[in-house]
């Protein structure tokens, strides 16, 4: 086995390797053959890199003695097919299995290699980085030095000129005034003489008095200022010394991090810093400051010593600020950029009833369960019973959805809230079906003195008088007609609900706009279409309301279970007996906008809406 | 096989007779065969001669065929058992009835009709092919048979039958309007169209709304549906009604009653009915008390009938108030017929 050696120890575990196969010596001095010599057996060829001095050969299948050569094969198939055939393939299967861990060390061998020759370069990059700094500051200490005792030169030799100047001067001076003396003395003229004589003698005494300074105005040495190396002096130590870290860089929310109360919140070093322990300091962000900035929330700090942290036991729905710092030994690296982080909302509210649907579809309502504003929402919807996946529609922006569905199955439906933490939790799993039309009753339209009753399918118009103060002054209640709107889905299809009512109910059962006139009887104006039945103390009277005009009809059995039907395409609203499937008379109107049903009680009494069951086969036929 | 010249019917009848004689006297080894083989042979025979006499009985002769809203009306003549006299009655059928068997709604003119006013000025055509119903008109009495005083009141004789067997002469031989359109009608059009035997339904117009409330009224189960424009409902109470009831039944009332709407709806026992009924508010019959359709109402509210009755403002007694809610009907007829 031939095995170059690139650099002993690294590759000294391969050779352990190597050794312990039992390479037979013949293999090993078959390097290069092709498969097909070897009778169609595979061969694993393997080199490290780039370097092909690092070979392996495949580990033949032949048995782990070493005398297993083609030699005496032939001879001894039979003997080796008996029992030795599996032996061989399992030793084979070994074999193999042994060479690709190999392969897969010497591969992480060489990632190593290459790391520590980036770690190498960085390091001697730091090393030059830091001498260098040393260097340069040593010289320009060198160069202030210099310049300094250069300027102290030149003014010592100034000053020293200025005296030269002084001392020839005074000598030019005190030799003038000899050469008028003598000049004086020379002259023969008495008179003369002693006129100036006088006032040269004072002249020359007065230059004799006068001192000579003969001192030298500066020194003759040079003071050596003491240079300040202490800041050298810390750079060298701080070649020996672990620098403080840098500022760690704190990534970006990643998405689906967040949950409703926590955040993981992760950073990096930008550098090889070696780092104890990091802090992160968080705090929420308020919406609007505080009138004095010193009273902004403390930040609360948390120790890790990972390079990521999940912070708990926030608020949902909230942003929050955070930054972190790298503490060593050395001391505490600046604070990392603040990154705002924002957990995620909490699951909004739906009540079953808020939904409505009809055979193609269904309008879900929810409320968004957070106080401020989500980004959007997410509505799941799964058929009831089956395994098959859940649908989502994303990005509502509004609390409610109209979903399009396949008739006759159900439906289980949830809400999420979205924002830029990511989504929340589940709401409250709620049922829609669409099997015929279902709806509620809008109770904020219901007149005041119209009771409904819990599971919001009866209304009841009692005896007693409400008090004025209960009257409310809504826009949306009826007020004088005691009625009520049902929400139904806003579908252009068909829909078919039932009204169940007694013998003696005065009621009024049809559909309305959704803003026709709370002050108003059903019936008597263009947004009304209604069925009214009129109890006298002999008979039934019906009237068939819309615009105050109705046609006039006998009616001979009282229907107790009234069937409306409501057909957009068609334009059409037909009111039937529903027990006797008795079609008792059809609108024809073009709805010009979605209606709504109404139900109203002209006397005290009850009535019972029915509805969620397709419409029986007569009404729409 | 030998080859011979296909006998004429009669010949191929009596050949087969041969046969069986033959067969009967000959080869059959115990006489217990023989025995059945003769009374085969009797059977034969029989239904051979009843055949015969059905089929010239209902035989019809084609008088018109226009095709209209995508099927054909047609009108046809027969020689009427009942009635002892030729009849028309229009038909119409509908697309469907091409391909596929359909059911039959009956309509029985008013006062001085014959098979011509409906077919011609009621418009039923384009909804009777849209629900592909066949439609069947009768004339309103039997033509042509020379009774006295039949042509003398447009009120009374011929074209106001009245639609009841008359028992008083010289009406009662031919003038069984009511047997006529509950028996013999039904069964010749059943021979003779693809029809569902079991879906018919029965519509009329003043003296015929009076046939048709009658007809259902006294044949519970027998109509998937009833309907009437501006009906005769109580003629024992007004004088249509007792003209023609004193012509053709006499002067007891209690003869009157079987074919009085309103007392047969008082004791009416039988499948749930659901009776549609229009009514011209403006139809001068109705003020002059001859329809009186009050009494009906208040009748059906208190045996608990279904009757849902319109009054139509503005509409008289007129083919136009026919025409003008002949969809409707149809529509409430072929909701049964097709259900």
């Amino acid at each position: 086995m031939e095995l170059s050696d690139l650099g002993g120890a690294r590759l000294g575990l391969i050779s352990e390797e190597a050794e312990q196969q039992d390479f037979s010596p013949d293999s090993a001095s078959q390097m290069f053959h092709p498969a097909a010599e070897r009778g169609g057996r595979t061969f694993q060829r393997f080199s490290v890199g780039t370097d092909d001095s690092l070979r392996f050969e495949a580990c033949e299948d032949s048995s782990p003695s070493p005398t297993g050569a083609e030699d005496g094969h032939d001879d001894d198939d039979d003997v080796f097919k008996t029992g030795g055939t599996q032996e061989l393939v399992s030793i084979r299967n070994q074999l193999q299995g042994k060479v690709a861990e190999m392969e897969n060390f010497a591969g992480h061998l060489e990632e190593i290699f290459l790391t520590v020759e980036e770690n190498f370069g960085r390091q001697e990059q730091n090393l030059e980085q830091h001498y260098n700094e040393v260097l340069q500051t040593l010289s320009q200490r060198y160069d202030d030095g210099a310049s300094a005792l250069q300027e102290e030169k030149k003014k010592k030799l100034e000053s020293l000129y200025a005296q030269l100047l002084l001392c020839g001067q005074a000598l030019d001076r005190s030799k003038d005034l000899i050469e008028t003396a003598q000049e004086v003395h020379r002259n023969q003229d008495r008179r003369l003489f002693l006129k100036t004589v006088a006032a040269v003698i004072k002249r020359i005494e007065a230059f004799a008095k006068e001192e000579v300074d003969l001192t030298l105005s500066t020194s003759l040495e040079f003071k050596t200022p003491l240079a300040d190396l202490s800041d050298v002096k810390t750079m060298m130590d701080s070649i020996n010394v672990v620098p403080a870290p840098s500022a760690p860089v704190i990534n970006p929310q990643t998405p689906n991090s967040a949950s409703q109360t926590s955040l993981r919140v992760c950073w990096s070093l930008f550098s090889d810093d070696t780092v104890e322990f990091y802090e992160l300091y968080y705090r929420p962000v308020l919406e609007e400051p505080p009138a004095d900035s010193s009273s902004a929330p403390p930040a609360s700090r948390v120790q890790v010593k990972e390079t990521h942290c999940t912070v708990t036991e926030l608020l949902p729905n909230a942003q929050y600020e955070l930054w972190v710092t790298a503490t060593n030994t050395t001391g505490i690296s600046p604070a990392s950029e603040k990154a705002l982080y924002m957990t995620v909302p909490s699951p909004p509210v739906v009540r079953q009833r808020d939904s409505s649907s009809c055979p193609e579809a269904a309008l879900i309502r929810w409320e968004s369960g957070n106080a401020n504003p989500v980004d959007s929402y997410t509505v799941e919807l799964r058929e009831a019973g089956s395994d098959g996946a859940a649908e989502s529609m994303v990005a509502v922006p509004a609390c409610q959805c109209l979903v399009q569905l396949q008739a006759g199955r159900r439906y289980l439906v949830s809400v999420r809230a979205v924002n830029i933490g990511g989504p929340s939790d589940r709401s409250d799993v709620i049922t829609v079906s669409t099997t015929g039309t279902f709806f509620h009753l809008l109770e904020d339209t219901a007149h005041p003195c119209l009771s409904i009753s819990e599971d919001g399918f009866s209304v009841f118009y009692g005896d007693e008088e409400l008090p004025i103060s209960a009257m409310a002054l809504d826009d949306t209640t009826f007020t004088r007609c005691v009625a009520v709107l049902g929400d139904l889905i806003p579908v252009r299809g068909r829909h078919y609900w039932e009204v169940e009512v007694d013998e003696d109910t005065e009621f009024r059962v049809g559909v309305a706009y959704e803003d026709t006139e709370r002050n108003s009887y059903l019936g008597t104006n263009r947004t009304s279409w209604c069925m009214r039945h009129i109890r006298t103390p002999s008979r039934h009277k019906y009237e068939f309301l819309h615009d105050g005009w109705s046609p006039d009809l006998r009616i001979t059995v009282h229907p107790v279970r009234v069937g409306v039907a409501l057909d957009y395409e068609r334009g059409t609203l037909s009111f039937f007996n529903a027990d006797l499937e008795q079609n008792l008379h059809t609108f024809h109107c073009r709805f010009q906008a979605y209606v709504l049903p109404c139900f109203s009680l002209d006397n005290p009494g009850a009535l019972t809406v029915h509805n969620g069951s397709g419409a029986p086969e007569h009404v729409f036929a | 096989m030998r080859h011979r010249a296909r006998p004429s019917r009669r010949g191929r009848d009596s050949a087969i007779e041969k046969r069986l004689i033959r067969v009967a006297q000959g080869s059959a080894k115990s006489a217990r065969r023989r025995l059945y083989l003769v009374l085969i042979m009797k059977h034969y025979l029989v239904t051979k001669k009843l055949l015969c006499v059905c089929r010239s009985k209902m035989a019809l002769t084609q008088v018109s065929s226009n095709k209209c809203a995508g099927g054909f009306q047609k009108v046809f003549e027969h020689d009427s058992t009942e009635l002892k006299c030729k009849m028309k009655f229009a038909v119409y059928l509908p697309p469907k009835a091409e391909t596929d068997k359909c059911p039959v709604m009956y309509w029985l003119s008013g006062l001085t009709c014959t098979e011509q006013n409906f077919i011609t000025k009621a418009g039923s055509q384009l909804a009777a092919a849209e629900h592909g119903i066949i439609v069947v008109a009768p004339d309103t009495s039997p033509r042509g048979c020379n009774i006295e005083g039949e042509d003398e009141s447009w009120d009374f004789g011929a074209g106001a039958g009245f639609y009841v067997d008359a028992t008083q002469d010289p009406w009662k031989s031919n003038y069984r309007m009511y047997s006529y359109i509950t028996e013999e009608l039904p069964k010749l059009i059943i021979a003779n169209f693809p029809t569902n035997p079991d879906r018919m339904s029965i519509c009329g117009h003043s003296m015929g709304g009076h046939g048709a409330l009658i007809c259902a009224l006294k044949n519970p189960g027998k109509y998937k549906a009833v309907s009437a424009f501006a009906p005769i409902c109580n003629p024992i109470q007004c004088p249509w009604g007792q003209k023609a009831f004193s012509g053709y039944l006499g002067p007891d009332k209690s003869t009157w009653e079987p074919y009085d709407a309103t007392v047969l709806a008082a004791s009416y026992s039988g499948p749930q009915l659901d009776i549609l009924i229009d009514q011209g508010r403006d139809d001068q019959f109705l003020s002059a008390g001859q329809l009186l359709p009050d009494n009906l109402i208040s009748t059906c509210s208190e045996k608990k009938i279904p009757v849902v009755f319109r009054l139509q403002p503005g509409y008289d007694h007129s083919y136009f108030f026919i025409y003008s809610f002949m969809n409707d009907h149809i529509k409430h007829h072929a909701k049964y017929l097709n259900a």
